[in-house]
């Protein structure tokens, strides 16, 4: 492509953005006129969605979800680590100030951060990042390992990925103390799946979960 | 009690999907093979988790599109790890052409970096830049009157905090210089829906400001840039 050329695609696709916005905001406000003054009043959300940063999985798209009806983190392969102030304050504020019912853990097979996290490469400031993705491997290895089929071990660590992001979701304090309390919110794994469109319910016992970790994860005493 | 019809919200999320799945393969058989196959993102969205902002709706476009980072009133810092890691992936390895930092209206993160009170837990420490942002520009902020109008203006001056250090980003220099990456910095106005380009980061005017029309003819139709608006004509 000639340079000319190359300024007028990127004007374009830049420009197709607000294109779509205004068609979008005038469709919502003549099917509901309401809607855009009742949103700006406040959010009231049921869900935390922590997801993949990956462009295929928009959470409301795919869920139905409204705008207004969940609080949204996206992050490379959906990880859930300790020491991060940015998922840390998601989950706190969150939990202790919008109250949601239910926090997904969404994750996606064919997920190219748990790809290049078995990548045997340096990755420069994705290493820390992905590190947590091998970590995630070694504490499964025997299952992970007795796979022999590279895609199907793959998506076997991407659907572990997930129930450990729940596990360390269950481990933050505000979770363990909201539940102590009001019996919510409730943790739930996901696995999106592009062949077909649809969301598998990991079916994570919570309850079991919660009590497990709570030997030596305890923050409610 | 609450819990029983929240239990139902989630089911209609479970059962939502399906029926979107169903929907979108029956409208076009090839939508979730051509997903599945791989993505190629344009634009990078740096935005507020805030359940009002969901980014590929509001912008009207389609799984595949937009890739996304969401956190607490889009903040964005130099040593944290997590956005870091999403700004190499999606500059590095997925090349995509636009970077945009949206902040919005009513932003929470806003309201509790314009007050003295502490947040609590973590939070404190998140919104420490925001904070930063507000105490150097008290004076402008107090003395807008409106609550709201003071909102809208720290959350302005958070994007543009945002587009500095986006700039000063080693990955995103280097894009810009090797590739033309755009860099840019908007505000979703949650009561009309609208996003406004602030004119911050790689185009400085925000936009063709007052350039004369430009006519972009495709293969299927042409598009006229005027000023800062776009339209588009189907080829006869």
């Amino acid at each position: 492509m000639a340079e000319e050329d190359i300024s007028k695609y990127l004007r374009q696709t830049h420009d197709r953005v607000f294109e779509h916005n205004r068609a979008w905001a005038k469709e919502q406000g003549e099917k509901d006129p309401g809607f855009f003054a009742q949103l700006s009043a406040g959010q009231n959300p049921e869900y935390l969605w922590i997801g993949c940063s990956d462009s295929r999985i928009p959470a409301e798209v795919i869920t139905g979800l409204e705008p207004g009806e969940a609080f949204v983190h996206r992050n490379i392969a959906n990880l859930v680590c300790n020491t991060d102030l940015n998922v840390m304050s998601v989950i706190n504020y969150a939990v202790r100030h919008l109250r949601v019912k239910h926090i997904v853990v969404c994750g996606h097979y064919g997920c190219g951060g748990v790809k290049a996290a078995m990548t045997p490469k340096d990755l420069g400031i994705l290493n820390p990042w992905l590190r947590n993705i091998r970590d995630v491997y070694r504490l499964h290895e025997k299952e992970l390992d007795a796979i022999p089929e590279e895609e199907a071990r793959y998506n076997r660590l991407v659907e572990l990925n997930v129930v450990e992001q729940c596990r360390n979701v269950i481990k933050t304090a505000a979770v363990q103390q909201s539940f102590a309390k009001d019996k919510f919110p409730i943790v739930h794994g996901w696995v999106f799946g592009f062949r077909d469109g649809l969301l598998k319910d990991l079916e994570i016992d919570f309850e079991k979960m919660l009590g497990d970790i709570q030997k030596i994860y305890n923050l409610t005493e | 009690m609450a819990y029983a019809n929240d239990q139902d919200t989630f089911l209609y999320a479970l059962s939502s999907n399906n029926a979107w799945a169903g929907y979108k393969s029956h409208q076009n058989p090839e939508f979730f093979p051509k997903l599945a196959s791989g993505q190629s993102p344009k634009i990078l969205w740096l935005g507020c988790s805030d359940s009002r902002c969901p980014e590929t709706t509001i912008l009207g476009m389609q799984p595949g599109d937009v890739f996304v980072h969401r956190n607490i009133a889009n903040i964005i810092s130099p040593t944290d790890i997590n956005t870091s890691a999403v700004i190499e992936f999606a500059v590095v390895y997925l090349k995509v052409r636009h970077v945009v930092l949206c902040g919005h209206s009513a932003c929470g993160g806003a309201a509790a970096a314009l007050s003295d009170s502490r947040v609590g837990g973590v939070l404190d420490t998140w919104l420490t830049p925001l904070k930063a942002v507000r105490n150097a520009h008290r004076e402008e902020l107090q003395a807008i009157r409106d609550d709201k109008a003071r909102a809208i203006r720290i959350a302005e001056l958070n994007v543009q905090q945002g587009i500095d250090v986006l700039m000063a980003n080693a990955t995103i220099q280097d894009a810009i210089e090797e590739r033309g990456l755009d860099v840019h910095g908007v505000l979703f106005d949650i009561g009309t829906g609208r996003i406004r380009d602030l004119g911050f980061g790689t185009r400085k005017d925000g936009g063709r400001g007052g350039s004369p029309d430009e006519v972009v003819r495709g293969r299927h139709a042409t598009l006229v840039f005027r000023g800062g608006n776009a339209s588009m004509k189907v080829n006869r």
